[in-house]
């Protein structure tokens, strides 16, 4: 076997090498069978042994430091500075006076006990080495211990040992002058040349909790260059750790580095198929199944960076492959790639995902079925599948997750109901899930003292609960603006992670919201070219409010005109309805308000098959404002009434005050045409009024307080009350002052 | 007026051997045998000089006569490779030899001593560690000498090794430009310089002393760097400029062109030098590598033997005879030959490779991708060994999979046609016809080697119905075969005229037909068919009798994009 151009003597796969530190584990263990100890005492060593003979190597002030026997740390001690001071002989003559675990029948060392195992081990090993070996061992040993105690003037050696130091002053002397030499010699010299080798278990800890970091929180990780370098260090002294290069390509991946990937994922799996294989069989084992994965994690790594042409082949590849040699879970994998694949591409692929989860269920695959199930519920509920059937779904996967503790999927599964909620409008169910899944505690273990809260179905949930913030302007309650909530997901995953677009796009609509909500259009259009280049039907929609607003119709209906046929291509009913309602809007500006009223109905009928309870109510709030001005109030009114309690329950602030403002206006005019009962009909208008002016003063959304100030001085003069009305008509005056923008009508909007 | 001009270039002749004899002894004081040998092949290669033009030893200084005992004393231990015991015999010596050959000892002891303790590390927990612990040392000690002023041209040179060895190129290369402008007449440092510079960007930045030597240097960068033509050129001026005994530049001018694939020139070049130097084992596995390409069997069985009889423990030794096992189809032994030849060198960049070929013909495919990757680990620009990867793959069934691998080839040989037919083999398979096309015509304009990839693209076109550009493919490609000379055993002439055969029956030119049709009878597997179209075109002539003056006409409308030759072109080949 040969590695690093270096020519090993042993191959037969001896995974235990005498080391000082391990010297170091036996010396202490030698003490512990030979002496009597107290019990408690006893106890306490007994749980250290199984951490120090299976960690990784430690340096001996780490090793001094671990234990909080110090009654024993004399004797041990006093064994290997017997060893590291004295001569060769001294360490020959103590592994040839360890208790030998077949003679050792009443102690620890007994050879079926733990520490008879190990000390077996060790010996074993230590027998098999050659002089010059032994030699070598002793010298590492030497310098194993001087390097901790050569430099008492640190202060980090424990205190014991400067109580024993009358009887090591000699080596002190003797190795500070080589330190000083040392010391000149180390400082010219790169820092990757100073920190030597992982130990082969060391680097599979380290590898272990990168790896793991960077599954479950990778701010915890190290920072992508550090890591690199750290990988480089390990592979420059182990090139065939083949672990190594798949933490490098997941490294790479976040730095979003194709060529390093795609580089490291195919060395990572030449490697594994050296050490994988025992025979050339095509089987379940060897390395026929590492070339099927290769080729679909391949197409995994295509498919992250959008390659999918690329992905399509190399999963082609992989099918192919797994077909031949009959291995249906890598197949089942495969298709559920396939139906990812085809969805991302943006085509229909509900058969394929039918198929897949049929598939997985009866090959006993859990996990894939219930992620097919998933998957087909956010089918469905775009293609407008009936709620309670998707309910159903998700509820069943629900209990095979919990069945076995597949808590990601659990997580996935929280998230989802989150969003179909949100999609329905129901805000407060979609509340509630959203702060379930945020207070689960997760089902995960929690190693090295992260929860797993990095997940997409985390950020998907956050990112839901900001925009539900933001509507309800902020939940004073809880204290917890969905600022904040921003910034914790700037802060959980960082721009360049691959979740991170999520944040960002609603970041982005939640600022577009406020802006056109207080009439600041020129801040609100830089912001729909970053809206753009996250989602493009979204930037496209936007940008179409951001021209309605500033009364450039004409393009803005060629906008609308273009994104209605894309969603109707793409299927994406919700966007669908609002290019709808936006339509509609544009037609009141040119008074068409007879013309609005089909696209209105078309669009409400979509909704209701949709379930979209939350357009409904929008739609209903467009028609009765179409109503009102096509002169049949009461009708407006009676609609209206259909609408006001969803959207009071559920819908945002802004939505709120306008349909407050619209049911006040709507109760004025029937007042109007019966002047009989008019003192009490303004009397409610009046109030209807206030409650929007306090929507409207929440958000602080000057245009339309200015129209609410507007009618509320009519009714107060019309009631007779000069006073009240000429506070409100100074109120408007104020706001009129302060916007400058000469008033829209107040009949032409809604 | 050549030759003067060459002559002004390269000074005097005589100049040159001076500056050689000199140098040889200088560095033959020093230890450092191989410059040594290279100035002394150089030497022997011009014309000796008259006795009175000898140049003088150089006289010795104060010191030098102080520390001569000394000196003479370390310099037989180092001979006999006690490099410690030399170097505590000069360790107080003042003169600049004694301090090189001081250093020098330590540096080689420390690496006698890591290549022994490679052998009993303790494990893997040492894995890697094992280095040349007086590396660093050595660095300290120099570097302070560095900056006050105090290295001549060797100990910059030793200094410069000792910073490529701990893994600090940067520094490297400033310290051997250095060391080349004290001292330019010493090849160890301008081989060692040519080792750290990567690309042409890099080997322009540098500025180097103006000698003669340099265009030794630069030949030899030039075929580092795969640039051949430049090489070859250089290498005709040296020898023209007086050099043309010397086996280090007929040695060299062979590689070029068996890096270039010239496998005649190169074999003839190789020839030649073992006329020249009977004893030669340097290059000799890039003589046995064409002799196995040419499947010279008796050739390289003398060369193998004749090698063994020479040196049997040299690693290019045992290349040749892995090579001449592999040659016979023993491919175990070749593969066990190629372990040996990187037990001696473990960095042996040709045998790592060499040894997943004969992996890949044993069909043990995890090993053959084993060899390669280490290849690759050796040297990364290794193109055989990506190459050798996507073959694995390839036998793999993993078209896609190994494109990459064939891609990496590609990037570093941008002008090879094998990786070229190899990415278009893949994306045929991977039903990628435009990609494909892309890469086989590519193929056939850099100059195919094999003659496959006319072949292969006129195949495409006729998978993809489209008979004008297969026909045109086919037309070249025959051309291709015929005019290349020899028989090659996989052409598939009948092929190409059975389909142009057909291919002018259809566009109604009989004459061009059944000239097709008859070449065709000259091939067995193609007879029949090449009489059946016979038979219909004398059919088809008889119903209708049209003047041969119009055949042309369908031809002159069809515009395809490709150049046509006219079909009469054919009668000027002979199979």
């Amino acid at each position: 076997m040969m590695t690093n151009g270096v020519v090993h003597a042993n191959v037969f796969g001896i995974k235990d090498w005498v080391t000082p530190y391990k010297i170091s584990v036996l010396a202490l263990l030698y003490e512990m069978t030979a002496s009597k100890i107290t019990l408690p005492e006893r106890r306490r060593l007994n749980k250290l042994i199984l951490p120090l003979q299976q960690g990784p190597d430690l340096t001996l002030g780490q090793f001094l430091k671990t234990k909080s026997i110090l009654s024993h740390l004399i004797s041990f001690y006093h064994l290997l500075h017997e060893m590291a001071d004295g001569e060769l002989k001294d360490m020959e003559y103590f592994f040839s006076t360890l208790p030998t675990p077949f003679t050792a029948f009443d102690t620890e060392a007994y050879k079926t006990s733990v520490v008879g195992l190990f000390m077996r081990h060790m010996l074993l090993a230590y027998n098999k080495l050659s002089f010059s070996q032994v030699y070598k061992l002793y010298k590492s040993l030497q310098h194993y211990y001087h390097s901790h105690y050569a430099k008492p003037m640190d202060g980090q050696v424990p205190a014991l040992v400067a109580d024993d130091s009358e009887m090591d002053l000699t080596s002190i002397e003797d190795t500070v002058g080589d330190r000083v030499d040392k010391e000149e010699l180390d400082t010219p010299l790169h820092e990757s040349e100073l920190q030597g080798p992982l130990s082969q278990k060391q680097a599979e800890y380290f590898l272990a909790r990168q790896a793991y970091l960077l599954k479950n929180d990778e701010n915890k990780a190290l920072k992508p260059a550090a890591l690199q370098e750290e990988l480089n260090n390990m592979l420059k002294f182990n090139p065939d750790f083949a672990e190594a290069h798949y933490l490098n390509y997941l490294n790479s991946m976040r730095v979003q580095d194709i060529f390093l990937s795609a580089h490291s994922l195919l060395h990572y799996f030449d490697r594994l198929i050296l050490s994988g294989n025992d025979g050339k069989s095509n089987g379940d084992e060897g390395y026929g199944r590492s070339l099927r994965y290769a080729a679909l994690n391949l197409a995994s790594l295509h498919c992250r960076f959008g390659h999918y042409q690329q992905a399509d082949l190399a999963l082609q590849e992989a099918i192919r492959i797994a077909q031949e040699s009959n291995d249906h879970v890598c197949l089942q994998h495969c298709l559920s790639w396939l139906y990812t694949l085809e969805q991302m591409k943006g085509s229909d692929s509900t058969v394929l995902t039918e198929d897949s989860v049929k598939m997985a269920a009866h090959f006993c695959l859990p996990y894939l079925a219930s992620l097919g199930i998933q998957s087909l519920v956010q089918q469905g509920a775009t293609q407008g599948k009936t709620a309670h059937k998707l309910m159903d779904a998700l509820k069943d996967t629900d209990i095979l997750h919990w069945k076995h503790s597949l808590s990601e999927l659990i997580e996935i599964s929280l998230a989802q109901t989150t969003s179909i909620w949100r999609m329905y409008g129901k805000s407060t169910m979609s509340l509630q899930q959203a702060q379930l899944l945020l207070n689960m505690s997760s089902l995960e273990p929690v190693n090295f003292g992260v929860q797993q809260n990095n997940t997409e179905g985390f950020a998907v949930v956050l990112c839901h609960l900001a925009e539900l913030h933001a509507e309800q302007v902020c939940f004073r309650v809880l204290g917890c603006s969905s600022k904040q909530i921003i910034l914790h997901l700037k802060e959980q995953f960082p721009p360049h992670t691959q979740h991170a677009k999520l944040w960002m796009l609603c970041d982005l609509k939640i600022q577009f919201e406020r802006h056109m909500n207080e009439g600041k259009y020129h801040l609100a259009e830089p912001l729909v070219t970053a809206i753009a280049a996250l989602n493009q039907t979204e930037g496209l929609y936007r940008k179409a409010q951001v021209l309605k607003a500033l009364n450039r119709n004409t393009e803005a209906y060629h906008i609308l005109q273009q994104l209605q046929a894309r969603c109707e291509k793409a299927k994406c009913t919700e966007m669908v309805i609002r290019v709808m309602l936006s339509t509609a809007e544009l037609h009141w500006e040119s008074s068409g308000f007879s013309t609005a009223l089909p696209v209105l109905l078309q669009a409400l009928a979509l909704a209701r098959q949709h379930h979209l309870q939350s357009l409904a109510s929008e739609t209903i709030l467009h028609l009765a404002f179409t109503q009102l001005m096509l002169g049949v109030p009461e009708q407006a009114l009676n609609v209206l009434h259909e609408a006001i309690e969803p959207i009071l329950a559920h819908r945002a602030v802004m939505d709120k005050g306008r349909a407050m403002l619209l049911a006040a206006r709507c109760q004025m005019a029937v007042a109007g045409f019966k002047p009989n009962r008019q003192g009490q009909a303004a009397a409610s208008a009046l109030d209807t009024l206030n409650e929007a002016a306090a929507y409207f003063s929440q958000l602080n959304c000057k245009e339309r307080l200015r129209d609410v100030h507007y009618l509320q001085a009519q009714l107060h003069r019309s009631l007779g009350q000069i006073l009240e009305s000429n506070k409100s008509a100074m109120l408007f005056r104020l706001l009129d002052q302060e916007l400058q923008s000469p008033a829209p009508p107040v009949s032409m909007r809604l | 007026m050549k030759m003067a001009a060459l002559c002004s270039e390269f000074g005097d002749l005589l100049q040159i051997k001076k500056q050689l004899i000199s140098v040889i002894s200088l560095c033959k004081e020093r230890g450092l045998l191989h410059s040594a040998k290279w100035a002394s092949e150089l030497a022997f290669a011009l014309d000796p000089l008259p006795k009175d033009e000898l140049p003088p030893t150089s006289p010795l200084t104060e010191e030098d006569a102080q520390d001569l005992d000394a000196l003479t004393l370390a310099k037989s231990y180092f001979d006999l490779k006690e490099y410690d015991r030399a170097a505590y015999f000069l360790k107080g010596c003042r003169s600049q030899k004694a301090y090189f050959l001081y250093m020098y000892s330590r540096y080689l002891s420390g690496e006698k001593k890591k290549d022994d303790e490679t052998v009993d590390s303790l494990g893997p927990l040492e894995k890697g560690q094992v280095r040349n612990e007086a590396l660093r040392e050595l660095r300290v000690e120099l570097s302070k000498k560095h900056t006050a002023g105090e290295l001549d041209g060797f100990t910059l040179y030793l200094y410069g090794v000792v910073l490529r060895k701990l893994d600090l190129p940067k520094e490297a290369v400033d310290v051997f430009v250095e060391g080349i402008h004290a001292l330019p007449l010493h090849w160890g440092a301008w081989l060692e310089l040519s080792n750290l510079v990567t690309n042409i960007e890099m080997l322009k930045s540098l500025s180097l002393p103006d000698c003669w030597i340099k265009d030794f240097f630069m030949a030899h960068m030039y075929t580092e760097l795969q640039m051949i033509k430049e090489a070859l050129q250089k290498y005709q001026n040296l020898i023209e400029a007086g050099f043309s005994k010397s086996t280090y530049i007929i040695s060299q001018i062979a590689v070029a062109y068996h890096n270039i694939r010239d496998i005649d020139q190169a074999l003839a070049l190789f020839n030649e030098l073992r006329e020249q130097d009977p004893y030669r084992i340097d290059n000799m596995d890039t003589f046995s590598n064409l002799l196995y390409v040419k499947s010279m069997k008796p050739e390289l069985s003398y060369l193998a033997h004749n090698l063994v009889e020479i040196d049997k423990y040299r690693v290019e030794t045992c290349c040749v005879i892995g090579n001449y096992y592999s040659l016979r189809s023993q491919h175990e032994k070749a593969a066990l030959y190629f372990q040996r030849a990187l037990k001696l060198n473990p960095r042996c960049l040709g045998a790592w490779t060499l040894m997943g070929h004969e992996y890949m013909e044993m069909k043990n495919t995890s090993a053959a991708i084993q060899a390669y990757r280490h290849a690759i680990e050796v040297n990364k620009r290794d193109y055989r060994a990506w190459y050798g990867l996507g073959q694995t793959y390839e036998i793999l069934k993993m078209p896609f999979y190994c494109l990459y691998y064939y891609r990496k080839a590609h990037q570093l040989r941008p002008n090879d046609s094998r990786m070229l037919v190899a990415l278009g083999e893949s994306y045929e398979k991977l039903s990628q016809q435009a990609e494909a096309k892309k890469c086989y015509w590519r193929a056939y304009s850099v100059g195919d080697v094999e003659k496959m990839a006319l072949l292969k693209l006129a195949k495409l076109h006729e998978q993809l119905n489209e008979s004008d550009d297969a026909a045109q493919c086919y037309m070249l490609y025959i051309q291709d075969i015929f005019s290349c000379g020899e028989q090659l055993e996989h052409a598939e002439v009948s092929t190409a005229l059975r389909y142009l055969g057909q291919y002018y029956f259809k566009n109604k030119l009989y004459d061009e037909a059944s000239l097709c049709a008859q070449r065709c009878c000259d091939y067995n597997d193609a007879r029949e068919e090449g009489k059946a179209l016979l038979r219909q075109i004398s059919q088809v002539r008889d119903q209708i009798e049209t003047p041969s003056a119009d055949l042309f006409a369908p031809l002159s409308n069809n515009n395809t994009p490709v150049r046509r030759v006219s079909p009469l072109n054919l009668i000027s080949f002979t199979p």
